[in-house]
């Protein structure tokens, strides 16, 4: 059996590690790789802005959307973003106050994908919007009619939830890259490179006083963003419950859907880390210890979900209401009942080989199962809004939904415009919080 | 008055050699990480905490005054002052002002954007963001400061064009 590695390879040092992550950025020409990586991805977000351009001009009508089925792709895709941005937080926030070592060179991935994870779960809901072009209405402006939001909807919570959660998550990025931005001044040869990190660095230089009031800030809003991302989803996940709909009304929902984004934040930390640690050369850095810490919080986190999916059944059965059964029915041998059953295998049951040491250090297998998690939680979000709506209390409602080639290509074109933003941040910014690294790495070569 | 910068190879080099610096006259640091001291504590902790505390009762303030006095609204019989659904947003008011307020705060007390220092003509300033530990000196005798800088185990001096 083959031992985990340790948190960095031994011999690592300090100023290895600064040429090598500075030289990626710096470097003149990109990667073979990359433009291959980078040409479809470009084309993918091309047609996220020509479906998006479509839908202004032609309205939602283009989408899949009906009655009884009125929230389709954009709030299932809203959903699934978002959780994926979440799990970015939770290794970014919550590691650094756990002080654990592990997180220090994947901080940054992790980060960027909350980034760009947050603006694709952005959009969704003002896309979903039948008149887009009111959307602030949503902000409590003064106004001449004298009107107010409704402060009591979960949607509107919803609203001000997603503004400061990517607002915190810009302002927290950007705070944790002003030393590494220097690092890149300093570093860059051309005289464009300099001025353009010099003018991002902000003139960070690493004196006493502003290393002193960074680290207890930095603390500080780690310790904010934390919660902060459980407030985020739980908000999301009352959008839901806060609805007297049969399938949704669950005082469950908020943790559920905490679980979820665990779930979906590292399998997509996976995907990035695994491929980015080889094409970039970084495993002395990122090594089999990250992978083994995310595989076996992977695994934690769909425990978690595999028990809120029992309760599901556990609770509509205790609870007896009649609506909810059929629903429940309908879920588990319906119309639907293959996108719950992949649910259930892709969540809950795939993870579970992670249980094995031989399996969680096999990439390719990880990549597949993550793979999978991504699928499953996607599933996951199609069974709430879908199944559940598609069967409301009274018979006569009943309807079905299907998407249209529209909502494919807009969900298409967000998971391209977001593998694009990481190959952005992968070509310009270093992807290694170096900083952070200096603290577990030995000063000096060899 | 002259400006020398000096770097050191080690953090403890450095350490070392302030306490015996700081005699010759104002002296800055430039460090790939924090120097590993007592510094005095931080003010932004609690200004953050304080923008919070107050986002959350403006953003409290505002919804009570809106469901209850600007705009009432009949919704299925509730109270109009149903302060519990006023949470949820009082806290994302309160983190988003005590973030935004931590990040400004920051750019604040630290001058910044400032970018460009007359210490950044030296040379050394460059390894000072990776793998050289830095000190900048402003005296009213450098010569005396280039020995004491050299007795210090500096790896290089460099002295700034007046």
């Amino acid at each position: 059996m083959r031992a985990i590695e340790p948190v960095v390879l031994p011999g690592s040092n300090n100023p290895d590690m600064t040429d090598h992550v500075t030289g990626l950025a710096l470097r003149d020409k990109a990667f073979v790789w990359w433009w291959i990586a980078v040409a479809p991805v470009a084309g993918l977000t091309a047609v996220l802005i020509g479906s998006v351009l479509y839908l202004f001009y032609a309205g939602v009508g283009i989408w899949g959307i009906d009655w009884p089925v009125a929230w389709g792709f954009a709030i299932i895709n809203y959903v699934w973003w978002i959780a994926i941005a979440s799990g970015g937080t939770f290794i970014s926030a919550l590691f650094f106050l756990t002080r654990s070592e592990w997180r220090s060179s994947i901080n940054r991935i992790a980060e960027s994908m909350t980034l760009f994870g947050a603006a694709c779960a952005g959009i969704y809901p003002i896309l979903h919007l039948g008149r887009p072009w009111f959307f602030y209405w949503l902000f409590p402006y003064p106004n001449s009619m004298g009107l107010w939001p409704q402060f009591r909807s979960p949607l509107l919570w919803d609203f001000f939830a997603i503004l400061t959660y990517i607002s915190s998550s810009v302002m927290f990025w950007y705070l944790g890259l002003l030393p590494d931005l220097a690092t890149m001044r300093d570093r860059a040869v051309t005289r464009t490179k300099q001025i353009a990190y010099g003018c991002l660095a902000l003139g960070f230089r690493g004196t006493s006083k502003q290393w002193r009031h960074f680290h207890s800030l930095y603390a500080v809003l780690a310790a904010i963003m934390a919660p902060l991302v459980c407030s985020v989803h739980s908000v999301v996940g009352l959008d839901f419950a806060g609805g007297a709909t049969v399938g949704w009304h669950s005082t469950m929902f908020p943790p559920f859907f905490i679980f979820g984004a665990f779930l979906s934040g590292f399998a997509t930390v996976l995907l990035l880390v695994i491929p980015l640690r080889r094409l970039l050369r970084l495993e002395r850095y990122m090594t089999t210890r990250h992978i083994d810490v995310l595989t076996k919080l992977l695994l934690t986190s769909s425990l978690f979900v595999g028990y809120a999916y029992i309760m599901d059944g556990f609770s509509t059965y205790y609870g007896g209401q009649k609506a909810e059964i059929v629903n429940y029915h309908e879920k588990i041998f319906g119309y639907y009942a293959g996108i719950f059953w992949a649910t259930v295998l892709f969540n809950v049951l795939l993870p579970q080989l992670f249980w094995f040491r031989t399996v969680r250090l096999n990439p390719l297998v990880v990549s597949l199962i993550a793979i999978g998690v991504i699928v499953g939680m996607w599933c996951e979000r199609f069974t709430i809004v879908v199944v559940a709506l598609h069967r409301p209390p009274l018979p006569s409602s009943y309807g079905l939904y299907h998407a249209t080639i529209w909502d494919w290509l807009t969900m298409m074109g967000t998971v391209g415009f977001f593998v694009f933003g990481i190959l952005l941040i992968v070509r310009f910014i270093p992807v290694i919080s170096m900083f952070e690294m200096r603290e577990i790495l030995a000063p000096r070569r060899p | 008055m002259k400006s020398l910068v000096a770097s050191f190879e080690t953090e403890s080099n450095l350490s070392e050699a302030l306490p015996r610096l700081r005699d010759l006259g104002e002296i800055e640091t430039y460090t790939p990480k924090a120097l590993e001291n007592e510094y005095p504590p931080s003010i932004l902790p609690l200004v953050v905490l304080v923008a919070g505390f107050l986002g959350f009762g403006v953003g409290f303030g505002m919804q009570a005054y809106a469901d209850a006095v600007g705009y009432p609204v009949d919704i299925g019989g509730r109270p109009e002052f149903s302060w519990p659904a006023f949470v949820p947003i009082a806290f994302e008011i309160g983190v988003l002002s005590a973030v935004a307020t931590g990040f400004l705060g920051y750019l604040l007390v630290n001058r910044l954007p400032h970018l460009h220092d007359p210490v950044d003509e030296a040379l050394l300033m460059r390894g000072a963001t990776g793998d050289r530990w830095c000190v900048a000196i402003r005296t009213e005798t450098p010569e005396r400061a280039q020995d004491l800088l050299r007795a210090l185990s500096a790896e290089q001096v460099e002295e700034l064009p007046a």
